[in-house]
């Protein structure tokens, strides 16, 4: 660069700082707390902030976020601090932090670059909260609030309280209004303010407000020889009936107050320490294999005083009953926490409810889930009496067919619409071709069409394997149904089961038209109850057989794209549901929409229940739910709505 | 239904009591009424001297040891098929579960082989120690090895008589015996049939399957039990040697197999579960207990599979809870199917062919076939070709590969 230009610049630079002196109160600011400006770090950032404060010179808003996003520069030669900005090429304009006005442009590495530490950053951050809750920008007071959100402390309050009356957006006015009742809540200092606030808080079922509440209520453990009046005292914790002896003597231990008990190693560890010449405790070592000997080896030596005797649980007793364990409130007010813990029974009683809900709504859309899966093997199984082991493999094939239309049709919503009738339509093509070429020959050996259909299964899916391979492909659902759909904190289902269950009232619907009102139906209900009556009645069973086995394998066909858009698609995929079909269709009754609806209803709430009780481990809940349908079976052996009639007894 | 001729049940003859009569017209000798019995031996014996004499162990070498653990290992799978064939060819109750009797059989002996053999490394590694290991540290010790795997380090309940081995080989029978006969009880007592009977078995072999999946459930989760080759107090045996052992053990218990399964559908009892299988409505007409047949012919068949369990996973080395998928028990049904049902030499035919063409060309052992452009892999094409071949066995063969010797025993005079 050239050097004329360098000392154009620094010429243009001081010459308008110099006549402007007189106006730069944040420079002047800036520049009485130079050294820390430049060179800050957390234990000074606070005071250079203060005083920035205490000034209240315009621009400071600006310069602190300048300063936090590291663009603040030092010029060495004036020690004036400009905020930098990069042009072309490695210049930087310096804008002066009063006017907002460039004074220069320099090369970079003519100026020292501020560059507060994350720490630092967070500081400043933190201080700037009260110029983004007045922020023009929706946006930005909303991060500010969430940055309240984040980490509250009690010098929040006035600031928010300050902001509140200016704000127009009525959605973050009252997100203003909700986070000073939460603020209240934990650190307002007049206790009515307070109580006031806790008490309003009751009821609430969001994670902010039980948090808060929560907090208020944290407790520690302690001990003492009698209870402590100056403390709030949470519960009193009586060894044996609320915690164990052992742990209570162990808080004991801890606190270095009496001597460790005697846990299964303490003999073998006092006699290894204690090992002389092959002997021990006047015992040879080769016969300390006997845990009698050992007692008796460890007694010698305790009455030679090597080693102190063993703290059993006589003695645990003795010296517990000399203390009271209880857990304290860490906020001395007991008025504050009697609130809250009223507050909180209220809400808990609440979330009891939204969690029964919630876990409805999931216990429904398991159950349409498990509807879809199973329907149509339903409608052949109560038609036909024949268990297809490849239904599985046809949702499969829907699936697939549901991403191989999303690669060759890149927009989500036009390849949904066009996967879920092609999939019903590959489906049944296959399930006539299946019927057509092997199920009609079995009709008469109900078994063998379960072993016949299994081998179809296990050809199908290692073809599956062979075409697309065995990683996972994606189904991608379209973003209208990516999202999730909250009612609150607790209360949350996405979007896509919400689909999945209006697409399996769609085929229920569907589906009891169809039996109930078209001359197909008739002829279906009819074979159904009596193949050989229907026969001669003029009904074509061969037909009705074909197009029913088509028609449960095209649902299955949809059902697979359905599951296929929130679990991925694999050729194993079908194999994972057809035992839960099967169960779904035994549970429900055959032959009746209705059963399987009450099957899948009764298995998906089943399995959701057992799960609410052990959330962890959901193999266990599938283990007890199938130990379920297996008892039930032993009542119900013909399911819940049981054909009746002749059919029944087949 | 229940108005209609009940049968003169005092009258009844109690089962199993087919010794007893004495009536005309007089039964031939029971090796007459099988004459594939001495056949069958005769060739498994032969089988078995000469895959004795091939061996690494005892003989020439031409065999490697793995090669006759796998020999030995199908001779245990024709001893479970053999099972399944006398429930399902025979009494007509497709069981979906009996794999599942398979490896429980196979747990309750790994459990002891895995506890012992860890006990004696364990007691081998303390040796060295100052004061010798009380009992209590010892077994202590055994936990921390065996389920550190699943976080745990205590022993649990079931683990009880681990280490003792008749303990463990009584459990071997009672317990897939147990589970058969209280399973079936309920099923038979509540007339589940047919299908349902199929999808009722195979939830109890899922449930099963998912129970032993969970860590918490004593049996080392997922991870199952492992090291089942190494038999305590034998560890000194070369594996070549102790292959060939459990290969005669394998055929001897597949021989005994058969000679109780061919004795059980033989005369009365026989003649009795195939009814049921053909006409159970009829045959409980007719005065019969159907539901005690049933139970236990069910019951039976699963401790024999029990057995067949136990004596396979010592020589597979490593059992887990996937081996109890339901997958394997229909598997189980497609090789009785193939190699024909009803008839108990078929069972034999259709597991060990199946079961070794799959290892075979699953096991890259099999070349691969150019048609024109087009390259054939085994590996992948193995199990569409089993999945057709099956289709066409249950729709042009329903007799399956032993309808074949149905034609040259017509044939000969």
């Amino acid at each position: 660069m050239p050097f004329l230009a360098r000392l154009l610049a620094l010429i243009l630079c001081l010459g308008i700082a110099a006549p402007l002196a007189a106006q730069t109160p944040l420079q002047d600011v800036l520049q009485a707390n130079r050294e820390d400006v430049a060179n800050p770090s957390r234990g000074t950032v606070g005071e250079v902030i203060t005083a920035l404060l205490a000034a209240d010179a315009p621009g400071t808003d600006a310069f602190l976020r300048q300063w936090q996003e590291r663009a603040l520069v030092e010029d060495p030669a004036t020690g004036l601090f400009f905020y930098a900005t990069e042009v072309e090429g490695r210049q930087l304009a310096l804008i002066d932090v009063d006017t907002g006005v460039e004074a220069a442009r320099v090369a970079s590495r003519d100026v020292t670059a501020i560059r507060p530490n994350a720490g630092v950053r967070r500081e400043i951050g933190a201080a700037l909260v009260r110029f983004e809750l007045s922020a023009p920008d929706p946006a930005r007071r909303l991060a500010a609030l969430e940055a309240i959100g984040r980490s509250p402390d009690a010098e929040q309050i006035p600031l928010l309280q300050a902001a509140i009356p200016d704000e127009a957006d009525a959605d973050i006015r009252a997100r203003k209004e909700r986070l000073l009742a939460l603020l209240n809540a934990r650190f307002a200092p007049d206790p009515d303010t307070r109580i006031a606030a806790i008490r309003a808080l009751g009821g609430d079922v969001s994670t902010e407000a039980r948090r808060m509440l929560n907090q208020i209520l944290a407790t520690e453990q302690g001990f003492a020889p009698t209870l402590p009046q100056d403390r709030n005292i949470a519960r009193v914790l009586i060894p044996g009936q609320d915690l164990r002896p052992e742990e209570a003597y162990d808080r004991l231990v801890a606190d270095g107050l009496v001597p460790g008990r005697a846990d299964r190693n303490s003999i073998r560890d006092a006699l290894l320490a204690h090992v002389a010449d092959g002997m021990v405790g006047g015992l040879p070592t080769h016969r300390m294999a006997d845990p009698e000997l050992r007692a008796t080896a460890h007694d010698a030596l305790v009455a030679q005083g090597l080693v102190p005797p063993l703290v059993g649980e006589a003695e645990i007793a003795a010296t517990l009953a000399d203390f009271v364990f209880f857990d304290a409130y860490l906020e001395p007010d007991p008025a504050v926490t009697d609130a809250a813990r009223a507050a909180l029974d209220q809400t808990d009683t609440r979330l009891t409810l939204f969690q029964w809900l919630a876990i409805s709504l999931d216990a429904l859309s398991l159950a349409s889930i498990f509807f879809l899966a199973a329907i149509g093997l339903a409608i052949t199984f109560g038609v036909m009496r024949v268990i297809n082991m490849a239904h599985g493999e046809f949702i499969m094939i829907g699936a697939y067919t549901g991403y191989v239309v999303q690669t060759i049709i890149p927009d989500y919503t036009v390849s949904l619409i066009v996967a879920l009738p092609l999939a019903f339509a590959v489906a049944f093509a296959a399930g006539v071709a299946m019927e057509r070429l092997v199920i009609r020959h079995l009709y008469t050996r109900p078994l063998e069409t379960l072993l016949a259909t299994f081998g179809i299964s296990i050809a199908l899916q290692q073809l599956a394997k062979n075409i697309f391979g065995t990683q996972a492909r994606p189904l991608t659902a379209p973003d209208w149904l990516a999202g999730a759909i909250s009612l609150n904190d607790v209360v949350s289902i996405s979007t896509i089961r919400v689909a999945i269950f209006v697409l399996a009232l769609i085929f229920l619907a569907a589906l009891l038209l169809m039996l109930k009102r078209t001359r197909l139906g008739l002829e279906v209900r009819a074979v159904t109850q009596n193949p050989g009556m229907a026969a001669s009645m003029g009904i074509n069973p061969d037909r009705i057989n074909m197009l029913t086995f088509g028609l449960g394998s095209g649902i299955a066909g949809v059902a697979g794209v359905a599951i296929g858009l929130y679990a991925q698609v694999t050729s194993e995929m079908g194999a994972n549901y057809i035992v839960q079909s099967f169960m779904t269709v035994v549970v429900g009754g055959v032959g009746n929409v209705w059963g399987t609806l009450a099957g899948a209803g009764l298995i998906g709430f089943l399995q959701k229940g057992i799960e609410w009780f052990n959330p962890s481990n959901t193999l266990a809940a599938q283990t007890y739910m199938v130990l379920f349908i297996i008892l039930f079976i032993q009542f119900r052996p013909r399911g819940i709505i049981a054909l009746k009639g002749r059919a029944a007894g087949e | 239904m229940t108005l209609i001729n009940r049968p003169p049940v005092a009258a009844t003859p109690p089962i199993l009591a087919q010794g007893a009569e004495a009536s005309p017209p007089p039964r031939r000798s029971f090796l007459r009424e099988n004459p594939s019995i001495p056949w069958f031996l005769g060739l498994l014996t032969i089988f078995t001297v000469i895959v004795s004499v091939l061996s690494e162990g005892l003989g020439i070498g031409a065999l490697s040891t793995s090669m006759v653990k796998i020999l030995g290992m199908t001779l245990c799978l024709c001893l479970i098929a053999i099972a399944m064939d006398v429930v399902w060819g025979y009494c007509g109750i497709l069981s979906l579960g009996h794999f599942a009797f398979f490896g429980l059989g196979g747990y309750a002996i790994g459990m002891w082989l895995m506890y012992a053999r860890t006990e004696i490394v364990i007691r081998d590694s303390m040796a060295g120690a100052v004061l010798p290991p009380t009992d209590a540290e010892l077994s202590e010790a055994v936990a921390a090895q065996i389920f550190g795997v699943v976080g745990s380090s205590e022993l649990p309940l079931i683990w009880s008589f681990a280490h003792s081995l008749p303990a463990q080989l009584a459990l071997v029978v009672a317990v897939p015996g147990l589970l058969a006969l209280v399973f079936g009880w309920l099923a038979f007592r509540s007339r589940v049939t047919g299908v349902y009977l199929s999808i009722l078995t195979q939830a109890m072999t899922l449930a099963l399957a998912l129970y032993l999946f969970q860590n918490d459930t004593g049996l080392r989760g997922n991870n199952g039990l492992s090291g089942l080759q190494n038999i305590p107090g034998l560890l000194d045996v070369p594996q070549a040697v102790l292959a060939v052992w459990f290969l005669w053990a394998s055929a001897t218990a597949l021989g005994l197999g058969y000679l109780l399964f061919a004795w059980v559908v033989s005369g009365k009892f026989g003649s009795v579960i195939r009814a049921i299988r053909d006409n159970e409505a009829r045959v409980r007409f007719l005065g019969y207990n159907v539901e005690g047949y049933k139970l236990f012919v069910f019951t039976l068949t699963a401790i024999v599979s029990g057995i067949a369990g136990a004596l396979y996973y010592p020589q597979a080395g490593i059992i887990n809870p996937a081996e109890l998928a339901p997958i394997a028990s229909i598997y189980l049904a497609v090789w009785v199917a193939i190699g024909g049902r009803g008839r108990l030499y078929g069972a034999v035919i259709g597991a060990a062919t199946v079961s070794l063409l799959s290892s075979w060309l699953t096991g890259g052992g099999a070349p691969n076939i150019e048609i024109g452009a087009f390259r054939l892999m085994w590996a992948d094409w193995w199990l569409v070709l089993l999945g057709l071949g099956f289709v066409a066995v249950t729709l042009f063969f329903p007799k399956g590969i032993g309808g074949l010797f149905d034609k040259i025993v017509r044939k000969a005079p």
